[in-house]
């Protein structure tokens, strides 16, 4: 649930930025706005998300990357190739 | 009413020219520097010196032509245009290399491990380990380094069987701080907008040093974490977790460089009183660009330390 708003936010970061290249292409006086406002609504919402990844990773909700998959067991090693 | 009076047609240049001659001694050195010809680099550095020069020259005639009202409405456009198919390039390119990242260690890491297939890599070569933090494929015999980086994946002293997580990352140490710093960079680059946007100069030229300090400041310890991470062992030969976590970072922190060069550009331009409350793509651009670079560290942050 916690990756899942984590992703959300990501998203809608991204969007954000979008919505700002969209107001820099248009330019003028109205994109200039429109590219503004984006990329503050970009910046409060990453400082945010940097906040709640940290709270999470503080509070246990996520895990910091384990990185490390499975390793090999001996006896797996010694096995042939599965059927 | 003509073309020419619709779109601006400049003058014929001599710097596509001076540009080609630069990067075609820069590569041809490059290639004889490969091969160890002595003549190699020094060729090299001259091709280097001569794209510098013709970007210094080029894009100085270009702010001129700028300055002194020669652009219309419609170089304007193509001006936002072309910053956006390239902003489109480098988000295509960054797209591919968190493809790559997510690629490998969710799919093909697991798939040689003999996730989902029949075939048991370690059977096939007995030294390899599914470890994504460092997956060199080590001779056989060999043993599995020990240790511990700041913020690096390290191995125990008991293999990669009995790593726990917090011997593999410490994502509070040098990328929260990193990320932390950047994050601020943005802050700062929006108060330099809204500065801007406002015509308060002074404020404007702060806000920017902030920022250009900031991001030196993340290239600082990029520096750093990239000295620990080599000393410790994690090259670009450590398996797919060393390439893809250089081939990310790298790339990103040369993006950041740019950024800085590019921001320090803007901050000589602001002093020269070049941009307006209204008319300061320039800025923009930059500005743009800073935000990009911001997002695709979070996403790194994000995807290489915690998701």
């Amino acid at each position: 649930m916690t990756k899942i708003l984590i992703i959300i936010v990501i998203i809608a970061i991204l969007t954000a930025l979008g919505f700002g290249l969209i107001g820099m292409l248009r330019g003028g006086r109205q994109g200039s706005d429109k590219m503004f406002k984006s990329l503050v609504t970009r910046v409060a919402l990453s400082v945010l998300l940097f906040a709640f990844v940290l709270l999470a990773g503080a509070m246990g909700w996520i895990k910091p990357n384990n990185a490390i998959l499975d390793a090999p067991k001996p006896q797996q090693a010694q096995g042939g190739y599965a059927a | 009413m003509s073309k020419e009076q619709t779109y601006y047609v400049p003058d014929g240049t001599y710097w596509p020219i001076i540009g080609s001659i630069g990067i075609s001694i820069l590569f041809v050195g490059f290639a004889n520097q490969m091969h160890g010809v002595s003549w190699g680099t020094p060729a090299m550095l001259l091709g280097f010196a001569i794209v510098v020069f013709m970007l210094f020259g080029w894009l100085g005639q270009v702010v001129n032509e700028s300055v002194n009202g020669v652009y219309n409405q419609q170089v304007d456009r193509s001006f936002r245009w072309g910053m956006s198919w390239f902003i489109f390039s480098e988000v295509m390119f960054f797209a591919a290399f968190f493809g790559a990242l997510l690629y490998a260690r969710q799919l093909s890491v697991p798939w040689l491990n003999g996730e989902g297939n029949n075939i048991f890599t370690p059977d096939l070569w007995n030294a390899f380990s599914a470890s994504w933090q460092q997956m060199a494929f080590f001779a056989p015999g060999t043993e599995l380094q020990s240790g511990s980086v700041m913020s690096f994946p390290a191995i125990p002293a008991g293999g990669i069987a009995n790593a726990t997580p917090a011997d593999v990352v410490d994502p509070w140490g040098l990328p929260a701080l990193n990320t932390l710093l950047l994050l601020l960079s943005g802050v700062t680059l929006t108060f330099a907008h809204h500065a801007l946007r406002a015509n308060h100069r002074q404020q404007i030229i702060g806000w920017l040093l902030a920022t250009i300090a900031l991001g030196a400041a993340f290239l600082g310890f990029q520096v750093m974490e990239y000295g620990h991470a080599y000393s410790e062992g994690l090259k670009l030969t450590s398996g797919i977790y060393g390439s893809t976590f250089y081939m990310l970072t790298g790339f990103h922190g040369f993006h950041v460089t740019i950024g800085v060069i590019m921001l320090t550009v803007i901050l000589y331009r602001v002093q020269k009183g070049h941009f307006s409350a209204d008319n300061h793509f320039g800025f923009e651009g930059v500005a743009w660009y800073w935000h990009f670079v911001d997002v695709v560290w979070l996403g790194l942050f994000i995807f290489v330390y915690w998701l």
